[in-house]
C-alpha cells in the first residue's frame, strides 16, 4: 500500500512585475523566485536571485478551484471540482506551472505541495502575500519523508478516459497509485479493458469510479471525509506515523470536517493553514479506524497521526 | 415515539384562529386550542396536569419548529409562544427551552424572539449551510444513496447532549419529494445533517430514510408530543411557500405522541385540498408531470420529484406508529 515518495522542493513564484517591486517580493518571503528571462541582472542589483523563467520546460495545469455549472446536467448537484492531482499522480517527475487568478495562488501552492511535485505558481500581484503566507506554512509543517499510502493500483494507458477515472477516483477520495504491471500489495488492482473494468464501462467515468468503489468497498478505504464535496485528501505515512493532506477546492472556510482514516492512532496533531492554533476535536479510535473532527480550515490543512 | 397515545389524535379546529385575509393569528383562540388539546389528549381536566404528565421542571426541553417556508409559513410564533407558556407553568426556567432547526436565516425571519421569555434559547445546527459542526460525530445514519462520498447523515447535538425531552411543531404541506411534510419528515429532517441529498434525483430516497432517522435514538425515544400547527397549510409548492397563491388555512390543530397517525390524517387534508384545486393527487406518480427547473413554483400540475406519501405507511414498520385509518382514534374538538 505504500508508493515512492520524491524530496520536497517549496513551489516558486513566477513573477514579472519588475525589480521596481523587488521590496514585496522580499517581505513576501519568497525564496525561489522566476522572471522574464533577460531581468535577472536587473533584480540581482535590487538583492534578490531569481532564475530565468523558460515556459517550454513547464507543463501547465489548470487553475485548481471549483465551479459551479448550473447549466451542465448532471446526476447530483455536486460542486464541479477543478483538482490536479491525477495529473500530478500521472507524472509526478515533471515541472508544472500554474498561472492562476485572484485567490487562487495560496491553493495552488498547497495542491503541489500535497502532491509533492515541483512546479511554479504565476499568481495575480494582489495574491502574493497570500501565496508567500502558504509557502511559510507548508516551509513550517515540513514534508516527512513517508512513502504514499493507497490501496488501488491502476494500470495507466495514458488515455484520455483513463485520465478522466482517475480524476474522479481522487474526486471521491479512493486513494491510488499508477502502476505498471499488477501489484498483490494493493487491495485492489484497475486494469481498463481487462475482464473486470471493461473499457466501454470507463466511458462513462463516474459510473466507473462508483465500480471501483463497490469493489474496493467502503470498509476498506483508507480515508473517508465527510462533511463536505470540496475537500480531497492524500496520505503519507509508514508502519507508525500517518500525514494526513487536506485541501480545500471550495475557496471559503470549511466549518467542521470529519474525517476518518484506517488503522489505530492515538495522538493527533493538525496544521491547518491561516487557522491560529487549531486542534482536533472529537477525536476516537473506533471499528479499526481513527476519527477526528477538523473544526474549521481554509485552503490547506494537515494532520500528523502517530500509533 | 409512538409513545402512549399510540394510534390516538385529538383534532382541534377554530374557524377564528387565524385570519384568512391578513393572515394574523388570533393568540387567545391559539391558548385555547392548545389547552382543549392536550386536555383531550391526557384525559386530565386541568391544562397543567396534562403537560405535566409529559414534562417535569427538571427537564431541557427542544422545541422542533418548522422554518423551511419562513415567513410565509413555519410554525407560528403565536403557537410557540404558547407552548413555552405552558412549559413555563411547569416550573421550567427560560434557560431550559430551546427553539431548534438547522438553518438560521430561515429561524430568524418567524421572529420567535418576539413570543416568547428572555433566556429561552435559539439554536440552528448549521451556522452556514453544510457546516456539521452542529452535528454528533458519533450518531449518524450511513447510507450510500448514488454513489455519494459523504454518506453519513448526522443527529444534532442539542439532541444528543443536551435535550431530555422533544416537542415536535410541524406544519401541514406538500412536499415535492416527500408528498407531504409533517410529524415524521420534520423531526427526522430537522434533526439530521446531510438529508438533501435523499432527494437528488427525479426518483428520491425519502420513502426510507424519513422513518429510518425519526426511528434513531434517542430522537425517538425523547420526542414525546407532537402539536401539528394546521392554522395554515401548503397544498402544492412545499416545502416552502414564496407566495401565498398554493397556501391554505385548514385552521386546526393536532395533537398527539403518534407520528404516524397524525401524518396519516394529514395526509388526507393535503390530498383532498390538492383535489378540490384540481391538482394532480400526491398519490400520482407518473413522469408526466415530472419536471426540472421551478415550474412547479407556479403550475401544481407540475412536480419535481415523484412523490413518496408512502414514507408515513413505512414508518409503521419501523414501530412508530398506527397507519391503517380505521384503526386511528380521532378525537374532534370544534371550538
Amino acid at each position: 500500500m505504500l508508493g515512492f515518495f520524491l524530496a520536497a522542493l517549496l513551489p516558486g513564484l513566477y513573477w514579472d512585475q519588475g525589480p521596481k517591486t523587488a521590496d514585496v517580493v522580499r517581505q513576501a518571503g519568497i525564496e525561489r523566485v522566476f522572471v522574464p528571462a533577460g531581468q535577472e541582472g536587473a533584480w540581482k542589483t535590487a538583492g534578490i536571485d531569481v532564475q530565468p523563467f523558460d515556459a517550454s520546460k513547464f507543463v501547465k495545469l489548470p487553475a485548481p478551484g471549483v465551479e459551479r455549472r448550473m447549466n451542465v446536467a448532471a446526476a447530483t448537484s455536486m460542486p464541479w471540482v477543478d483538482a490536479n492531482g491525477w495529473r500530478l499522480e500521472r507524472a509526478a517527475n515533471r515541472q508544472y506551472y500554474y498561472d492562476v487568478p485572484w485567490r487562487r495562488a495560496a491553493l495552488a501552492a498547497a495542491e503541489a505541495s500535497m502532491y509533492n511535485v515541483d512546479a511554479v505558481v504565476h499568481p495575480e500581484p494582489r495574491d502574493l502575500t497570500a501565496f508567500g503566507e502558504m509557502l511559510a506554512f507548508l516551509k513550517n509543517i515540513g514534508q516527512p519523508a513517508m512513502p504514499v499510502m493507497a490501496n488501488i493500483a491502476i494500470l495507466d494507458d495514458g488515455s484520455e478516459e483513463t485520465g478522466e477515472v482517475l480524476n474522479l477516483l481522487s474526486r471521491r477520495n479512493l486513494l491510488y497509485r499508477i502502476v505498471t504491471a499488477p501489484d498483490p500489495k494493493y487491495d485492489l488492482n484497475v486494469q481498463i479493458g481487462d475482464k473486470d473494468f471493461p473499457k466501454d464501462e470507463a466511458l462513462d467515468p463516474f459510473a466507473f469510479a462508483t465500480m471501483v468503489r463497490q469493489k474496493l468497498t467502503d470498509e476498506k478505504r483508507l480515508l473517508r471525509i465527510y462533511g463536505s464535496e470540496v475537500v480531497l485528501g492524500r496520505l503519507n505515512g509508514d508502519s507508525r506515523r500517518l500525514r494526513v493532506h487536506l485541501i480545500n477546492y471550495g475557496g471559503g472556510k470549511i466549518d467542521g470536517l470529519r474525517v476518518r482514516v484506517l488503522g489505530s492512532y492515538h495522538h493527533g496533531k493538525l496544521a491547518a493553514f491561516a487557522i491560529e492554533n487549531p486542534e482536533l476535536a472529537d477525536y476516537e479510535l473506533a471499528d479499526g479506524g481513527t476519527e477526528f473532527t477538523v473544526p474549521e480550515m481554509g485552503a490547506y490543512a494537515v494532520v500528523d497521526l502517530e500509533q | 415515539m409512538p409513545g402512549p397515545y399510540s394510534g390516538q389524535v385529538v383534532r382541534v379546529h377554530a374557524e377564528k384562529s387565524i385570519d384568512e385575509q391578513s393572515e394574523r393569528v388570533d393568540a387567545p383562540t391559539v391558548r385555547e386550542m392548545i389547552s382543549h388539546g392536550m386536555r383531550s389528549l391526557t384525559g386530565d381536566s386541568d391544562t397543567r396536569d396534562s403537560w405535566a404528565r409529559f414534562f417535569s421542571s427538571a427537564d431541557v426541553v427542544g422545541i422542533k419548529v418548522n422554518c423551511s417556508g419562513a415567513p410565509g409559513i413555519m410554525s407560528t410564533p403565536e403557537v410557540v409562544g404558547e407552548i413555552v407558556r405552558n412549559l413555563g407553568v411547569l416550573g421550567l426556567k427560560p434557560n431550559q427551552i430551546w427553539i431548534y432547526e438547522r438553518f438560521p436565516g430561515q429561524v430568524a425571519s418567524a421572529h420567535y424572539d418576539r413570543f416568547v421569555p428572555a433566556g429561552v434559547h435559539f439554536w440552528t445546527a448549521e451556522r452556514d449551510r453544510g457546516s456539521i459542526a452542529g452535528y454528533d460525530p458519533n450518531t449518524y445514519v450511513d447510507v450510500n444513496f448514488f454513489g455519494e462520498d459523504d454518506t453519513r447523515s448526522n443527529m444534532s447535538r442539542v439532541v444528543t447532549e443536551h435535550f431530555t425531552k422533544i416537542i415536535n411543531v410541524p406544519n401541514m404541506k406538500d412536499h415535492g419529494a416527500a408528498g407531504v411534510t409533517g410529524c415524521l419528515k420534520n423531526i427526522a429532517y430537522g434533526s439530521f445533517s446531510n438529508v438533501a441529498r435523499s432527494h437528488s434525483g427525479f426518483k428520491t430516497n425519502t420513502y426510507s430514510f424519513i422513518g429510518t432517522l425519526a426511528s434513531v435514538e434517542p430522537l425517538r425515544s425523547r420526542t414525546v408530543l407532537n402539536i401539528m400547527d394546521g392554522l395554515r397549510g401548503v397544498w402544492h409548492g412545499g416545502p416552502f411557500s414564496p407566495s401565498r397563491k398554493f397556501r391554505f388555512y385548514p385552521k386546526q390543530m393536532m395533537f398527539g405522541t403518534d407520528p404516524v397517525s397524525m401524518d396519516r390524517l394529514m395526509l388526507d387534508v393535503i390530498d383532498g385540498k390538492r383535489k378540490a384545486e384540481h391538482a394532480t393527487s400526491v398519490w400520482d406518480r407518473s413522469m408526466a408531470h415530472i419536471k426540472a427547473g421551478r415550474d412547479y413554483d407556479q403550475n401544481p400540475n407540475i412536480d419535481r420529484f415523484v412523490r413518496e406519501p408512502g414514507h408515513i405507511e413505512y414508518a409503521s414498520t419501523l414501530g412508530l406508529g398506527v397507519y391503517e385509518i380505521d384503526r386511528i382514534q380521532v378525537r374532534k374538538i370544534e371550538l
